[in-house]
């Protein structure tokens, strides 16, 4: 990825903003598959990292590597998005609500992947995907997730248990 | 399998799953579409605002508390306190906060990764525009003194407390805690009592408000109700009206209004069935939307709906008349 592209792509270039979802759409695309375990719901959220990365684009300064970057607004649009959605219309819905899990909607892996794995992964209660998500794929300390979705670091770790002992569990059925 | 086997597994999974359709199409749109209505339309209009208040001398400003991290105003960082100018932009980044003294009338807090313009600051006119991000407002004053800007329409406080995030292309959410709100855009507009809470589009400007502990698959026929397009509406208000309770009557209020003219008749029964209408508001009232017969629904809904949410906990109060239950 060249820092050219970048550099056009906050000056308005449309064209290198292409190129740039092109080259990082599969990465974002898995981070958002994962936290939300929805293939429409990544879809979406998907999107929405890259409008908001037109906007926000002006306020990269390379501090950092451009995708570590991008990562990181990936993370906080999908669990911006779930507190929001959360409010609006989870709050009474249960984790384990068939509709909320529907297995179906789940885009499916590539073949030859850990298939079972990643639909274990998708059908973990929320709070738990994401952390384990976050924590076991992404490598994120609990410090830092405890920030991004808003919980205590106590809160991730017992997170991260409870994931690591229902996907056992469920890879071992 | 062993938290070790599990761990090989997860270390074997592909960083990069490619999207099983192309989403770059989506994207394009969203970036073209909002770039001409809201930037530069807002903004020209934002600097002949500024001009005029400047030529008019009532340039004025508002106190601004750095809660976290360091804010900008324009170009400006601030760690403590700065002044608010009418024209000025405040910005917070992903770990900075800032509250904003609404005048004598209130206050807002700006939370974390939002940019925010002082539009108007007169004692007759508060006025913000949100361009993105959230904000928590407080307000105590007479109805219709504090206005937020969003990128899809403009919320109009009634004497309230509420939460409003918007992105940059205007889908948001607006949450009331206290008093009432109203969201306009256009000729469209709808009202959000407390414990309400109400969907925002780019396209179509506000939804259908619903109440916060609506059940889930009515929030979903609801917003499938604001955002299909008519041949298919007409499915989504049926689901509405099968799942509507006597508590979801500010949403069938709204749905009254805005519901192909020969299905209204149909809202208006379920409505009255759930809530009956007060003297002096007929049927026929109701179906042309007459003013008077509209108003005159939402009082008594609105008075129901305050009743319950005031008392909850304290009182069980039915839905249906807004008198105590036994």
């Amino acid at each position: 990825m060249s820092d050219d592209l970048v550099a056009r792509a906050q000056a308005g270039d449309q064209t290198a903003f292409r190129e740039l979802y092109r080259h990082h759409a599969g990465r974002v695309y898995a981070l958002c598959l994962r936290l939300t375990g929805d293939g429409r719901d990544a879809e979406e959220r998907t999107q929405d990292v890259f409008v908001r990365l037109w906007d926000k684009l002006r306020s990269f300064r390379g501090e950092s590597a451009f995708s570590s970057w991008l990562h990181r607004l990936a993370v906080n649009v999908v669990l911006n998005e779930r507190r929001t959605t959360g409010r609006r219309e989870r709050r009474v819905m249960p984790a384990e609500d068939p509709d909320d899990v529907v297995g179906a909607q789940h885009a499916a892996p590539p073949a030859g992947l850990s298939i079972d794995l990643e639909r274990a992964i998708a059908e973990l209660p929320d709070g738990a995907r994401e952390v384990f998500v976050l924590y076991d794929i992404e490598g994120y300390g609990h410090g830092e997730i405890a920030q991004l979705a808003g919980i205590a670091e106590g809160t991730s770790k017992a997170q991260l248990f409870r994931a690591r002992r229902l996907l056992r569990e469920k890879l071992e059925r | 399998m062993n938290e070790r086997e599990l761990q090989d597994a997860v270390n074997r999974l592909p960083k990069s799953i490619e999207p099983p359709r192309d989403l770059w199409p989506g994207i394009e749109a969203r970036l073209r579409q909002p770039r001409r209505v809201w930037y530069w339309l807002p903004l020209a209009a934002a600097a002949v605002l500024v001009f005029l208040l400047l030529a008019r001398g009532e340039r004025s400003a508002w106190d601004v508390t750095a809660l976290a991290g360091r804010p900008l105003i324009g170009t400006r960082r601030f760690a403590a306190s700065g002044r608010l100018r009418v024209g000025d932009w405040l910005q917070t980044d992903d770990s900075s906060r800032a509250l904003i003294a609404v005048g004598r009338i209130g206050q807002v807090e700006v939370r974390p990764d939002t940019r925010l313009q002082l539009v108007v600051a007169k004692a007759n006119e508060h006025r913000l525009a949100l361009a993105r991000g959230t904000i928590d407002a407080k307000v105590d004053a007479v109805p219709r003194l504090f206005f937020v800007e969003t990128p899809a329409g403009t919320a109009i406080d009634l004497g309230c407390a509420y939460t409003l995030e918007t992105d940059s292309l205007g889908k948001g959410l607006l949450h009331v805690t206290a008093g009432e709100v109203e969201f306009q855009t256009g000729s469209r507009s709808s009202r959000v009592p407390l414990g309400a809470l109400m969907q925002i589009q780019p396209a179509t400007g506000p939804g259908v408000p619903y109440v916060e502990e609506a059940p889930a698959p009515f929030v979903r026929a609801l917003l499938a109700f604001d955002l299909e397009r008519r041949g298919t509406r007409a499915r989504a208000v049926r689901t509405v009206l099968t799942l509507a309770r006597p508590q979801d009557a500010i949403s069938l209020w709204h749905v009254l209004q805005r519901v192909d003219p020969s299905l209204r008749g149909v809202v208006y029964d379920r409505l009255a069935a759930l809530v009956p209408p007060p003297p002096g508001v007929t049927r026929r009232g109701a179906l042309a939307l007459e003013s008077r017969a509209l108003e005159g629904y939402w009082t008594k809904i609105q008075r129901i709906h305050f009743r319950i949410m005031v008392l909850r906990g304290v009182r069980d109060i039915d839905p249906r008349t807004g008198l105590a239950k036994p």
